[in-house]
């Protein structure tokens, strides 16, 4: 009996030290979209395709190379900025990080091209969103 | 003594309306636009050429070795006073990391960009320096490339606003020829206020 009693005490300080940690988040890992197009833009334009190439280099390695088409229901002013990623899924660093404005007329579809800042990209995320400078 | 009461009050006031001062996450910028060349229009320029350049294969030497580039003169025929490097060195990195270029800084138009690389060559003869550590003759690498360029302004004034026009103009020249394998030029309009001054 008094060993039960042990079991309860150590499964009750082992319950309130449990309580006591502090809770992590809970990660969502899953597969990248390659195009991510915010909630702000959707209503007003369409991604019509979305392009993707490995341009052969004379010293025999090859460079990703991306084209989208963004169509438009109104004129829109949108940004937007491609991030790479290697084969491990990390980033691969080109020389900006900001986004690249661009406006679309109504009716208009305009054609836009990326290059992989560097041979071990294999693959990207293209992510669009409203013009937010004011 | 009264009279500096309204003084302090009145500094106090205009101190607590002012805009704190804080960081800017460039990735993230969502600041108000300048008639002035900012650190914006450098990256758009510079990732534009960049990617440009690497998507032409001009800067991939058929041999599978890096070429060696240098940085010619880069001509600021703006209003504005800038330091060319700032565009220059977003598309030097670039081109390091990207794994096909690196840049010499033993050979510039005005001299070698650092000045060490001769320092270091002045030890040959002198007793007071480990001989085997300084750099041998014929150690240097002679550039492939040069990479040349020009920032243009042009103003107009456009009914009741103002426009700027910015021209990033490159060229990369195969130095063994004298040929431009690679010509660029990015424009970066600007249309706003006609008080605004863009220099």
């Amino acid at each position: 009996m008094s060993r039960m009693m042990q079991l309860a005490v150590l499964m009750l300080i082992a319950g309130l030290l449990g309580a006591c940690a502090p809770i992590q988040p809970e990660r969502e890992a899953g597969a990248r979209d390659e195009l991510k197009v915010d909630p702000e833009v959707r209503g007003f334009i369409t991604v019509t395709e979305l392009l993707e190439k490995r341009v052969n280099m004379p010293g025999g390695g090859d460079l990703l190379k991306i084209q989208f088409a963004v169509q438009a229901y109104q004129d829109t002013l949108m940004e937007w900025a491609v991030t790479w990623f290697d084969e491990q899924g990390m980033v691969v660093p080109g020389v900006g990080e900001g986004y690249r404005p661009a406006r679309v007329l109504p009716s208009q579809t305009r054609f836009f091209t990326a290059t992989a800042p560097h041979e071990k990209v294999v693959s990207y995320q293209l992510h669009l969103r409203e013009d937010r400078e004011p | 003594m009264n009279k500096w009461v309204p003084v302090i009050l009145c500094s106090t006031l205009l101190a607590a309306c002012a805009s704190p001062t804080r960081y800017i996450d460039p990735a993230a910028d969502d600041g108000a636009v300048a008639m002035t060349m900012d650190y914006r229009d450098f990256e758009r320029a510079a990732d534009a050429a960049l990617q440009d350049m690497l998507a032409s294969g001009a800067v991939d030497n058929p041999s599978g070795d890096r070429y060696v580039m240098a940085v010619s003169r880069i001509v600021n025929d703006t209003m504005q006073r800038i330091d060319t490097d700032q565009l220059v060195k977003k598309i030097r990195v670039g081109l390091l990391r990207s794994g096909k270029v690196i840049t010499t800084t033993a050979i510039g138009v005005d001299g070698a960009e650092d000045a060490m690389n001769e320092k270091a060559r002045e030890l040959r003869n002198s007793d007071e320096f480990d001989q085997s550590g300084v750099q041998k003759k014929g150690t240097l690498k002679a550039p492939d490339l040069s990479l040349s360029g020009k920032i243009i302004q042009r103003n107009h004034k456009v009914e009741d606003e103002q426009q700027v026009e910015y021209y990033f103009q490159l060229s990369l020249t195969d130095l063994q020829n004298g040929l431009a394998i690679w010509e660029n030029e990015t424009p970066i309009i600007k249309r706003g206020s006609d008080k605004g001054v863009a220099w």
